[in-house]
């Protein structure tokens, strides 16, 4: 045999290797995108059960979806009927793990339209849309930043950061802890059982805000500007306060709670209203800067 | 006519009172699944009794809050077809939480034990706890509680046909987060036990069973067929 017909031979199985090898792979991840012409504020709706979700704002009247699933054993449906989409992932066959069903999507969506987003795990992200909207979500982390709108998160133990948000938000978390950096919101309700919850941002003028835990802690900053009225009490834990407050003029009495550390006062004139409480957890009313 | 499984929980779900027609007495008999059930409604039929005779009444806002987080859950809904139904026997116990008013009673359950505990000034042991320990040691068949943990929150290694395989990662987060709350009720209850008329520990303990049911509900929903539709 000469050293030809040996590298011949070589070359052959080496062929034949790779063919097996590239049979039993699995199919190659593609990206499929789907483009949806709408007109002004569609409503999008997501549902997946793991995967990265990120949504993002373009100034186009169209709503772009890609998505990529690794394992080719789930399909995701898409249904659009003038300004409505909606995109939901299915298994495509029986039995099929977490992971063979993790989706990632990339969505594209004018900037004014509303989002509707359900997963179980994975982050997601939006960027930049205004528009109200809601999470849904057991363990995927969300962020949102430069939103605007009315936006409702229930996640047990996801963390939500909101940066730069405007407008009104609720969530709700069990062990999730919840952010909101710079925000720009006249209403939250905030609560999480065993989460941290941080207010670092301006108390707008008749703004509402409640926050609540049980065993974390919450921890706001306030300007020498802000106005507002605050009652703070944490059954067992303490009460932290950097501000000087008068005595709360506005509304009933707050009568000195016999049980745990309470504080009542207003700084300024008390235009906005701060409730901050927790059953173990210790709050903090820290000065910013 | 033999009747079947989805054809009694029916026809229970439909009974308000009185005794079963004899094709139902006669299913019983030969369905452990289905005596289960009935049991589990005897004793939440038993107990909702009992709380009206004690006068207790939760707030209209807890069902309001009830009614409207089953409605979101679409745990609530009118009956449906079961395509599954030559299979549903095989799923056992975990069939059973998939009923919507199974499911509900369950829910009621939590909550109605939130009122009644918020309510009741001496807790230690609550009418919802007594009866579901007298239902435990006396019922030959598993008790709802006990089901809903093992089954629904437990990652079964058997593959149901149609169905994705559960999420360990979302399951875990479920029993973590239980658990949690379980603690936190805990807490609440001794808080409470210790200084009843501290409102801020009532509230909180009322809040903690609010935030159970609702982990109960999003379980539920998670694990139903379809569940992310």
């Amino acid at each position: 045999m000469n050293a030809t017909s040996t590298l011949v031979r070589v070359s052959a199985l080496g062929a034949v290797m790779a063919g097996f090898i590239l049979a039993a792979s699995p199919a190659r991840a593609d990206r499929i995108e789907k483009h949806f012409p709408v007109q002004n504020k569609p409503k999008i709706t997501v549902r997946n059960s793991s995967g990265r979700i990120q949504v993002k704002a373009w100034t186009k009247n169209e709503v772009q979806v890609a998505w990529t699933n690794k394992s080719g054993k789930a399909v995701v449906e898409t249904e659009a009927a003038g300004n409505r989409v909606e995109v939901a992932t299915r298994a495509n066959e029986d039995d099929v793990s977490a992971d063979d069903s993790k989706t990632d999507f990339e969505i594209t969506v004018p900037v004014e339209s509303e989002l509707s987003v359900r997963t179980d795990s994975g982050n997601v992200t939006v960027d930049s849309v205004h528009g109200d909207m809601t999470f849904d979500t057991v363990g995927a982390n969300l962020q949102l930043s430069d939103v605007d709108g009315y936006m409702v998160v229930k996640t047990i133990d996801g963390s939500l950061v909101c940066n730069r948000c405007s407008g009104k938000l609720e969530a709700n978390s069990i062990s999730g802890n919840v952010q909101m950096i710079s925000p720009t919101l006249d209403s939250v309700r905030v609560q999480t059982s065993s989460g941290n919850i941080l207010f670092d941002g301006s108390f707008l003028s008749r703004g509402i805000y409640i926050m609540k835990n049980f065993s974390g802690t919450i921890e706001v900053h306030f300007s020498s500007s802000d106005s507002f009225d605050v009652n703070a009490s944490s059954l067992k834990g303490d009460v932290i306060n950097q501000a000087t407050f008068k005595p709360d003029t506005h509304g009933s009495p707050h009568p000195a709670s016999k049980w745990g550390h309470s504080l009542f006062g207003t700084m300024n004139e008390g235009h906005a209203k701060v409730e901050l409480s927790s059953f173990s957890g210790t709050i903090k009313i820290l000065k910013r800067d | 006519m033999n009747m079947q499984c989805e054809q009694f929980e029916q026809l229970l779900e439909q009974q308000d009172d009185g005794a079963l027609p004899k094709p139902a007495l006669a299913h019983l008999e030969t369905c452990e699944a289905c005596r289960a059930l009935s049991a589990d409604f005897g004793a939440i039929h038993k107990m909702a009794l009992e709380l009206d005779n004690e006068g207790i009444a939760p707030p209209e806002r807890v069902w309001i809050s009830l009614r409207n987080q089953l409605e979101a859950e679409r745990i609530i809904h009118g009956p449906q077809a079961d395509p599954q139904s030559a299979s549903h026997a095989s799923l056992g116990w975990w069939s059973v939480f998939q009923r919507p008013a199974i499911a509900g009673a369950f829910l009621g359950l939590v909550l109605a034990a939130a009122s009644t505990v918020s309510y009741m000034s001496n807790f230690s042991q609550t009418a919802v706890q007594s009866q579901l320990a007298f239902r435990q040691e006396t019922s030959p068949v598993p008790a709802a509680d006990s089901v809903f943990k093992e089954e629904v929150l437990t990652v079964g290694s058997d593959s149901i046909p149609g169905l994705q395989r559960q999420d360990i990662a979302v399951t875990a987060s479920i029993q973590r987060n239980l658990q949690i709350v379980d603690n936190f009720i805990m807490i609440c209850e001794k808080s409470v036990r210790e200084q009843p008329d501290n409102q801020m520990a009532r509230e909180y303990l009322y809040g903690a069973y609010q935030q159970k049911a609702e982990l109960l509900a999003t379980a539920m929903n998670r694990s139903m067929p379809g569940g992310l539709q």
